[in-house]
């Protein structure tokens, strides 16, 4: 019996990692689905692809990247770059299928580029792509500091439109229920992985790729096209970054050079868990999607459980990526005949699937851990699946601070989705209003006096300077709109937590700020 | 017998060093700058401290030069670790919790005294240091015993590295008011005090590497493992060790670059160092593949790209299209590596030769 449980994994060991993805994937949402009234929504399910569409289109061009024994770091930038790009084009009036047409063609340019750097100059291809990443990004600054709204009747279509499930609509129908739907960056992916699939195992060039990945000078001597091969591996990553980075625009509706941060990590942890390896050679398209799947469905989880923070989302993957690569390097090592007779990789092994299976026991630790809070937690508790981020009150902000006020500070998005005005006026009357309650509450004025003599002496921090560093809030995050006026000096900061180029003490204002703000009851 | 051979000060010599090219860099970048940036070697003396902008080169690019350090070490042995900028913000989350725990109560607190602080300094250092050096064994042990390719192991750090950094600080971001904390980043002794902490540390590893025959282990290990097994290396241990240091290094850079902030924020503290760090290496000359290295090249490789940026931010390029400058330099430094260019370097040298004779 075990000598054929170990010929079946054995002979199975390439498709074993993949299997284990999807299983996880469908079993980690069939528990979720147990616990929580809102997941059994298929709604719910169709938005992890809706989520992670632009996920999914960038990982299956890293796949290609990663079969072929490279790395590419250069795709959130890119992302980036076609975000900036086509909104700043689309601003300009252009016709946006002129304006898709020349984002995808920059993207396989970039790509080609890269691809040339490492195929004749022989740099590696983490070095030459992540000069990519940042040229593309600088170059993100050099068409636009700030945001740019996407308002063009073509992307909005591509971005909203509805597509009903027709199977699922009639039942949807049945029971009364708004009908279930996918947008078209979903649509596209699957097309995309449809042709990759086709790609990758029914061409010459598939062939290639697996054959480069496995080992590149036995390619070059069996005389298959190896730099014309990797060239294309590089322009296909490049035109599938472009894509993504459409997906990524039609999804927010704008374009900044700070979008999609670590995005590049995302895409190639999910093509890790999806089972291909890093070392090249080995792996399957199909695999991405599941750990594509993998990353949504922990989003979706940890989004539905509530009491985590959504940084849980980097540890579990962190894990499951350690779990796969244990599991991998057991199989990979795993070799019939006397090969596995040997004591040196015997032993190896053996410390690879302790290290596999000791992953696996935290991740059930873990579970043990989290599963009273999610009982705990009402299953009726569903989040926003959308939550539309409302624009800076500017003018209402302006307006407290003509009324006296010397701080006006209005906070926005975040888990909840709040929009928050304060006013602080100089004889320490505080107030707060989310749009729908509003809350004041008394300090004493020399609390106020205090509060912005640090904030000017302490930290130096107001001069007459609006600084805008806003880019669009993450699902987690709040968005700041802060005024401070002080001796008739006004300054005026926006940002996100988490942005990277905050004005230098601009955490130790808001800090103290805070404290001093009445506490709003979300509204019921 | 050959009489020796006097071709220590050639051309050729001088070129095929580790340190040329570098420093021709860095010296093309401050030359450039002397032309086009008045006044950017001004150094000012305030009581007693120099400023200006060479000391906010060497200043700003400590925390780099410090994770260079590791890092070159860590890539001689031909390996690579992308962690080393969550490590960072790990080391500055345990810093900074140990010094201001009010963010496990969930709640941001004004300290208004700058003695204020929970743990003492000893500890609080300790305890980042010690941290550094756990997230260097977790790598070191998958690298060197579990054999997993440096760049897989490493990405599991990366990746649940910043997670684990924002589950200490509670996910907010924690305010250093502690004064002396505060020394690390932003204290003064004529010159910048972490300009010291690099110093030192440089001095420390070259001694290491260079007075006993662990540079040479390293250097064994990274050109061939295998016959350095077969000659009696522990080429494990090895592996262990520079992943161990790097990690220690990291926490170093982690504590230089929260101090300067005096905020230790899990989510920005480090964010992308470890690229900075790694092409900070490569243009010290490190082949990525691992082999002979040079602490000093990689330290100056790390100053390339802190005057570029600092000569940019003098000129007013933005800050975020500074990257597109980094690019272009990084672009120049494969090309001046690429094989075509250094065979044009040496049939340089050969025709000179020519010439004498």
């Amino acid at each position: 019996m075990m000598q054929r449980l170990s010929t079946f994994i054995s002979n199975n060991r390439k498709i074993i990692p993949m299997t284990t993805t999807a299983v996880l994937a469908v079993a980690a949402y069939l528990i979720g689905m147990a616990y929580f009234e809102g997941l059994r929504n298929p709604q719910v399910f169709l938005n992890v692809f809706r989520n992670t569409s632009y996920i999914l289109i960038s990982a299956i061009g890293m796949t290609f990247v990663i079969l072929s024994k490279g790395i590419d770091l250069s795709v959130s930038g890119v992302v980036a770059l076609t975000t900036v790009v086509s909104a700043a084009l689309l601003r300009d009036d252009w016709n946006p299928w002129a304006v898709i047409l020349l984002v995808l063609l920059i993207g396989m340019s970039l790509g080609l580029v890269m691809g040339c750097f490492i195929v004749y100059l022989k740099v590696q291809p983490f070095i030459a792509t992540l000069a990519g990443m940042w040229f593309a990004r600088g170059m993100c600054f050099f068409i636009s500091d700030n945001a740019i709204a996407i308002d063009n009747s073509t992307f909005k279509i591509l971005g909203q439109t509805q597509l009903l499930i027709p199977g699922l609509k009639e039942l949807a129908d049945k029971a009364g229920t708004p009908a279930p739907y996918i947008s078209i960056p979903v649509v596209v992916g699957f097309v995309l992985l449809a042709a990759a699939f086709y790609m990758a195992h029914y061409t010459r060039f598939g062939r290639n790729v697996y054959a480069i990945g496995g080992n590149q000078q036995s390619a070059r001597l069996m005389g298959l096209p190896v730099n014309r091969t990797l060239l294309m591996v590089y322009t296909f990553n490049g035109f599938c970054s472009a894509m993504a980075g459409l997906a990524f625009a039609l999804f927010v509706s704008s374009g900044h050079g700070l979008y999609a941060p670590g995005f590049e990590m995302d895409v190639i942890a999910s093509v890790v868990i999806g089972g291909t390896l890093l070392s090249g050679g080995s792996g399957y398209i199909l695999g991405t999607l599941f750990g594509v799947m993998v990353l949504g469905i922990t989003q979706v989880l940890i989004q539905f459980i509530g009491s985590l923070s959504s940084w849980w989302t980097k540890i579990v993957i962190g894990v499951l990526m350690l779990a796969f690569i244990g599991v991998q390097a057991v199989l990979a090592n795993r070799k019939t005949g006397e090969k596995a007779l040997d004591p040196q990789a015997a032993r190896l092994r053996r410390q690879r699937l302790a290290v596999g299976l000791g992953t696996a026991v935290v991740l059930v630790v873990l579970a043990i851990i989290f599963v009273p809070k999610l009982s705990s937690s009402s299953a009726g508790n569903t989040p926003e699946a959308e939550c539309v981020v409302v624009p800076f009150r500017k003018e209402d902000a302006a307006a407290l601070i003509a009324d006296g006020a010397v701080i006006a500070y209005n906070r926005i998005a975040g888990p909840n989705c709040v929009d928050e005005m304060y006013a602080i006026y100089p004889d320490g009357r505080v107030t707060g209003d989310n749009a729908v309650s509003q809350v004041k509450k008394q300090v004493t004025s020399a609390e106020v006096e205090l509060l912005m003599a640090t904030i000017s002496d302490e930290y130096g921090w107001y001069t007459n300077e609006i600084r805008d560093t806003y880019h669009h809030p993450c699902r987690q995050c709040y968005a700041h709109y802060l005024i401070v006026n002080r001796n008739g000096q006004e300054k005026g900061v926006t940002a996100v937590d988490g942005g990277v180029n905050m004005p230098p003490n601009y955490g130790f204002s808001l800090s103290i700020i805070r404290p001093l703000l009445p506490v709003i009851n979300p509204a019921p | 017998m050959k009489p020796p051979q006097k071709k220590t000060f050639t051309w050729r010599a001088i070129t095929e060093s580790r340190i040329f090219l570098p420093v021709v860099l860095l010296l093309l970048v401050l030359l450039f700058d002397f032309l086009f940036i008045p006044g950017f070697f001004n150094i000012e003396n305030r009581d007693g401290d120099l400023y200006g902008s060479l000391i906010d080169i060497l200043r700003n690019g400590s925390a780099v030069s410090l994770l260079a350090i590791g890092m070159t070490l860590v890539i001689a042995t031909g390996g690579i670790d992308l962690s080393v900028g969550a490590v960072m913000a790990i080391a500055a989350s345990v810093a900074g919790i140990l010094m201001n725990p009010s963010a496990l109560r969930n709640e941001v607190f004004f300290v208004t005294d700058p003695m204020y602080t929970f743990a003492p300094l000893w500890i609080v250092i300790g305890a980042a240091l010690l941290a550094g050096i756990l997230c260097g064994l977790w790598n070191g042990m998958l690298v060197a015993f579990m054999k997993i390719q440096p760049m897989v192991a490493t990405l599991v750090l990366l990746t649940a590295g910043r997670g684990i950094a924002q589950l200490i600080t509670n996910g907010l971001r924690v305010q250093i008011t502690y004064r002396p904390f505060a020394l690390i980043g932003q204290g003064w002794f004529i010159l910048p005090f972490s300009l010291y902490i690099v110093v030192f540390m440089l001095i420390v590893t070259t001694l290491l590497t260079r007075k006993t025959a662990l540079g040479m282990f390293i250097e064994s290990v990274g050109i061939n493992v295998r016959s350095s097994y077969f000659s009696g290396i522990k080429e494990k241990y090895v592996r262990l060790i520079v992943y161990v240091f790097c990690g220690f290094c990291a926490a170093i850079a982690g504590l230089v670059a929260c101090s300067n902030v005096r905020t230790s924020d899990a989510n920005n503290i480090g964010l992308l160092f470890e690229l900075d760090a790694i092409l900070a290496v490569v243009i010290g000359g490190t082949s990525m593949n691992g082999g002979r290295f040079n602490l000093v090249a990689s330290i100056v490789g790390a100053l390339v790209m802190q005057a570029v940026t600092q000569s940019m931010y003098a000129i007013g390029v933005p800050a975020f299209a500074l990257q597109a400058i980094k690019a272009v330099v990084v672009i120049i430094v494969i090309l001046l590596f690429s094989e075509q260019v250094r065979g044009f370097f040496r049939s340089f040298g050969a025709q000179k030769k020519e010439v004498k004779s």
